[in-house]
């Protein structure tokens, strides 16, 4: 429960500015939370506005030019950029951070809503110069994301924005993944760019590379909306445009923690290492490591190679509660921070746990330390809303099935939408679609259903289903599906690898009032869903395609150039060639030379076979014959002699 | 087929072993029957096969093409050059039919945040624009960048002693525009993008000025943008007026004339701007008919379009030959990045032959081999005819 109140804290701060809107505004906030296992959670989160009226007539101050030209030549309302790598560990993190809602499938994610004015083409042709201008400044091969990877969800995902008037009725939604796409430091520089201070005031300074793509989960997002207030209360307030931008890693702290001028993990010394003695083997020079006990001390310095740097308060009135840190440890930690540096912290009224910081005005260096504490009380983890696996079962290149778990582990049904994006080689059979208890393999109905089939190098499948797990339950969805064969020219240049299909996006629908009402009787974690309800993403997938030897096509053309060559050669020389017999065969300079070796071999081996005794006699007889056998070479009318023809072969057996 | 004729029985009975003697015949039909074998390779098989693996290319109005690309005539009328003065403005952006306007401005520090740039651009650039309104396009972007350092490539300013001041060293300035961090990068659409950077140094590096250079702040980057150092005098704020910016707005105009091409020397904004369509069109019809030369597609548009450029330009309708020449111009333009020209252009010929020599090589030895005997043999028997 306390750590869902935290993950939804930038939201509700957000929600505290929202009435005071007045000009730009930018804020940033780092969310610390250690977790399990000692790995440290920090939630980056830069959000800047602007108003409508500026960005529409090009004037750009906290929100960046680079992007806002993009999304104005390319008529976009409202954008949503992940790029994500690695796993989120839900079994021993729990709850994910912001409720999945800037989280992003494993490669680059992308979903917009389009203006439709002028037709579908004018919608396509907008998609596609958005990706191309993003692929650009990202640095991302998002100019990939084609007709293939594109589909069109209807239930997955809701605007963010609100939009005075149309509603989202003039928009069209297209949704866009890149699987194999790995994210890496020259998405992050660019990603940097766009914030006021650059990476190098406020918070923003802790992100280095080196760093956050060394995390065991790592997602960057961007998200661009508009807000309007609601026209019922007040007609007079400008629409504003948002762009938040965040970044969430999971560290492993002793990893990240390792000096940098001696990056390479080696044992320690014996001497070093806290042994457990309980253990039969324990000697002088075998020694178990003890399981480390109590919370690992970790600093901001020593986690991300470099303090905070300075502060990046450009709101134009600093009044308001503007919270650079929050640390949400149990309240016993010490937590030591020097008074000059930050504001002394400020208890949240709720939850004890959660400590807000603020950096001060014209401090260069400010650093965050909690040392080691032997016994902590490990603050206990909400559980997510589902947990979701997905695996490609079957063998052979021909054929497979899709197969997810999905397990509800809280005491009320939950209402789910599953969105799949399937490239057109992959061809599910629809026919197999069975959503099944897993105990029981009793199924489950279906509530809402939008498919659109494949076409062929042309479009991809998007499958997108609504039930309901009930509660404390697992389910299973399966279906089978054929793969295609490609061409030779559309394996990439690592064929064997596979190929890679993306996560499947699972949306977890809001509880409906009684649900909520017989959870919080229940006592049982809260969902802390707002009005969309919380995401979560499976791990995508390797699917491996039958793959041709790729020198194929030289092996086939050498192969058939050689048999046309070789009935050309001797169709050509029966031909051309002159046919006599063997003794008409005028003695070339060779034929000396060959008697001579003949006679030679004839030497050695009559000189073994007497040696031998008894059966010299009979090798005797055997070397004539080899000898008038051995004349067929000899014979050929020309001195070229390379090709020689069976015929002239036949003719010497009537010589002999 | 023809030579089986020996008889059998008389290789027996031979001592010396040597062949029959050949009819000439049969030398005749040998000979005739390699010669055609070669002559239908090298007469139709490596035609056919140079012409199925060669790439497409089109064939172009040359003659049409060449006449344009002369250099030392424009519209068949050689003096029309004397309208064209000076030709080595190099300072000017080449003319195109849409330009980016992109005002920032840069402070190392984090204020000023806000600049009141639309009063501003209303008040001095736009006047500007809309009087060059009927030669291009413009549009006008805005942006503040906090947080803005200088590249390590350059020295950076030194503080001068007996001036009280900031220097920036001339050699400097070429590197002032950090490219490398600094978001100045080009607008999206057809167009170059004209940068104007006003920097505003932190207070403790005021006022920085350009050394030997009679305390100037602003400088010129030909075919780039413009560049004007902003030292208030009053105690920084978030945010600056318009009236702090006068100063730097009015370097900005100039500066924008210059780089558009708007001749300085001549009266009134009028005049100068018709100077300007001259020179213009000129030019483009210039530019134009040398990029012709290269290129293929669009062709016939682009030779109309200059027809009526010049129609116009005889009848001193400027606004009329400055319209033609520009889509001519637009035209070619996209002719010559015209995707599927630039795909195929380097396809190299060994890939092909490496293709092809499996077949080729294990045919050709016999070819050649057959042909190389015959001629040797009808070399020996002229020599032994002649002896």
């Amino acid at each position: 429960m306390k750590l869902t109140h935290l993950l939804a804290l930038p939201a509700s701060l957000l929600a505290l500015l929202t009435p005071t809107l007045a000009g730009p505004e930018y804020n940033e906030h780092l969310h610390l939370l250690p977790l399990s296992n000692d790995y440290l959670y920090a939630g980056f989160n830069f959000t800047s506005t602007t108003s409508l009226s500026a960005y529409e007539s090009h004037h750009y101050r906290y929100f960046p030019r680079s992007l806002g030209q993009i999304l104005q030549y390319t008529h976009t309302s409202e954008l949503h950029l992940r790029f994500a790598l690695g796993r989120w560990d839900d079994e021993s993190w729990g709850a994910r951070p912001r409720d999945g809602g800037r989280e992003g499938g494993t490669g680059v994610e992308l979903w917009a809503w389009i203006d439709r004015d002028g037709g579908g083409e004018k919608v396509e042709e907008r998609w596609g110069d958005l990706v191309n201008s993003l692929s650009g400044l990202f640095c991302a091969s998002l100019n990939f994301i084609d007709g293939t990877k594109t589909v069109r969800p209807v239930l997955s995902f809701e605007s963010e924005g609100s939009s005075r008037g149309s509603d989202g009725v003039g928009q069209q939604l297209l949704h866009g993944t890149l699987p194999n796409e790995v994210v890496c430091t020259e998405n992050l520089t660019p990603f940097l760019k766009l914030l006021p201070c650059k990476g190098k005031a406020g918070i923003s300074s802790l992100l280095d590379g080196h760093k956050v793509f060394d995390a065991n989960w790592q997602t960057m997002s961007i998200d661009v909306r508009p807000i309007c207030p609601s026209s019922a209360t007040n007609t007079d307030d400008e629409c504003m445009l948002e762009i938040q931008q965040t970044v969430d890693v999971v560290l492993d702290i002793e990893r990240s923690m390792r000096p940098r001028d001696d990056p390479i993990p080696r044992p320690r010394p014996i001497e070093e290492i806290e042994c457990d003695e309980t253990k039969h083997y324990n000697g002088p020079d075998s020694c178990y490591p003890k399981r480390k006990e109590g919370a690992m001390g970790w600093s901001l310095s020593k986690i991300f190679g470099t303090p905070v740097l300075g502060s990046c308060h450009l709101a134009e009135d600093d009044a308001h509660e503007n919270v650079d840190i929050t640390l949400e440890v149990p309240s016993t930690r010490v937590v030591e921070t020097s008074a000059l540096q930050l504001s002394s912290p400020v208890v949240d009224a709720q939850n004890t746990d959660i400590r807000h910081f603020k950096l001060q005005e014209g401090i260069h260096r400010t650093d965050l330390t909690l040392p080691y504490q032997p016994n902590v009380a490990s603050t206990l983890r909400s559980q997510p809303p589902l947990y979701a696996t997905r695996q490609i079962t079957g063998h052979g290149q021909e054929r497979g099935g899709m197969h997810t778990l999905l397990h509800n582990p809280h005491p009320y049904p939950q209402t789910i939408i599953y969105l799949e994006t399937l490239p057109w080689f992959l061809r599910p059979y629809m026919h197999t679609l069975k959503i099944s208890h897993k105990s029981s393999s009793k199924t489950v109905e279906l509530e809402k259903m939008f498919y659109t089939p494949a076409i062929d190098r042309k479009r991809a499948t998007k499958l997108e289903v609504q039930f309901t797990v009930p509660a404390s339950t697992t389910l299973e969805l399966t279906y089978d599906f054929e793969k295609a064969v490609l061409r030779y020219t559309e394996y990439p240049p690592d064929a064997n690898r596979g190929f890679d299909i993306a996560a499947a996006v699972i949306r977890v629908l809001p509880q409906s009032q009684t649900a909520a009402q017989s959870q919080a009787q229940s006592g049982a974690a809260g969902s802390g869903c707002k009005g969309r309800g919380s995401y979560l993403r499976t791990t995508s997938l390797l699917l491996p395609l039958p793959t041709p030897d790729f020198s194929m096509p030289y092996n086939v053309i050498i192969l058939t150039s050689t048999v046309i060559a070789l009935g050309f050669g001797s169709i050509f020389n029966l031909v051309v060639r002159r046919f006599v017999l063997v003794g008409e065969v005028p003695r070339g300079p060779l034929h000396a030379v060959v008697a001579r070796v003949r006679e030679l071999v004839g030497k050695v081996r009559g000189g073994k076979m007497g040696k031998a005794g008894d059966v010299g006699g009979d090798l005797g007889g055997a070397d004539e014959d080899s000898g008038s056998g051995g004349k067929d070479t000899g014979v050929s009318t020309g001195k070229s002699g390379g090709i020689s023809d069976p015929v002239m072969g036949s003719g010497s057996d009537k010589v002999d | 087929m023809a030579e089986m004729r020996s008889p059998a029985g008389s290789a027996k009975t031979d001592a010396m072993p040597s062949p029959p003697a050949d009819p000439p015949e049969g030398q005749w039909t040998r000979r005739w029957i390699i010669l055609s074998f070669w002559a239908i390779i090298v007469c139709f098989g490596l035609p056919h096969w140079l012409m199925t693996t060669s790439t497409y290319r089109a064939s172009l109005p040359l003659d049409a093409m060449n006449s344009w690309a002369r250099e030392d005539q424009i519209c068949g009328t050689t003096d029309a050059l004397a309208l064209q003065e000076s030709r080595d403005n190099s300072k000017a952006f080449k003319y195109s039919s849409t330009y980016h306007l992109t005002f920032s401005l840069f402070t190392p520090a984090a204020i000023p945040s806000d600049w009141d740039i639309d009063q501003a651009l209303a008040q001095y650039i736009r006047p500007l624009i809309r009087a060059l309104s009927n030669v291009s396009d413009f549009t006008v972007e805005t942006q503040v960048q906090l947080h803005a350092s200088f590249s390590p490539s350059i020295a950076g300013p030194q503080f001068d002693h007996s001036n009280r001041e900031w220097q920036l060293q001339k050699s400097d300035l070429r590197g002032f525009i950090n490219a490398a961090e600094w978001p100045l990068s080009p607008s999206i659409g057809a167009g170059p993008t004209i940068n104007f950077v006003l920097y505003v140094p932190t207070e403790g590096q005021k006022p920085l000025v350009i050394a030997e250079a009679n305390r100037a702040t602003s400088w010129l980057i030909p075919q780039w943008g413009g560049v004007a150092i902003l030292n208030t005098l009053a105690k920084q704020s978030t945010k600056l007026t318009a009236a702090e910016l006068e100063l730097a707005m009015l370097t900005f105009t100039e500066q924008l004339a210059t780089l558009i091409g708007l001749p300085s020397n001549s009266g009134s904004l009028d005049e100068q701007v018709l100077r300007l369509k001259q020179n213009r069109a000129v030019s483009l019809i210039r530019s134009t008919s040398s990029t012709l030369d290269t290129v293929a597609h669009a062709v016939q548009e682009t030779l109309s379009r200059l027809e009526q450029a010049c129609d116009a330009f005889r009848s001193d309708d400027w606004d009329s030959a400055l319209q033609h020449a520009r889509i001519g111009n637009d035209e070619i333009e996209t002719a010559f990045f015209e995707p599927s020209m630039v795909g195929q252009v380097y396809f190299p010929d060994e890939h092909k032959v490496a293709v092809y020599v499996p077949l080729l090589g294990p045919m050709a030895v016999p070819l050649i081999m057959a042909a190389i005997k015959e001629i040797r043999t009808w070399r020996q028997r002229r020599k032994a005819k002649t002896t």
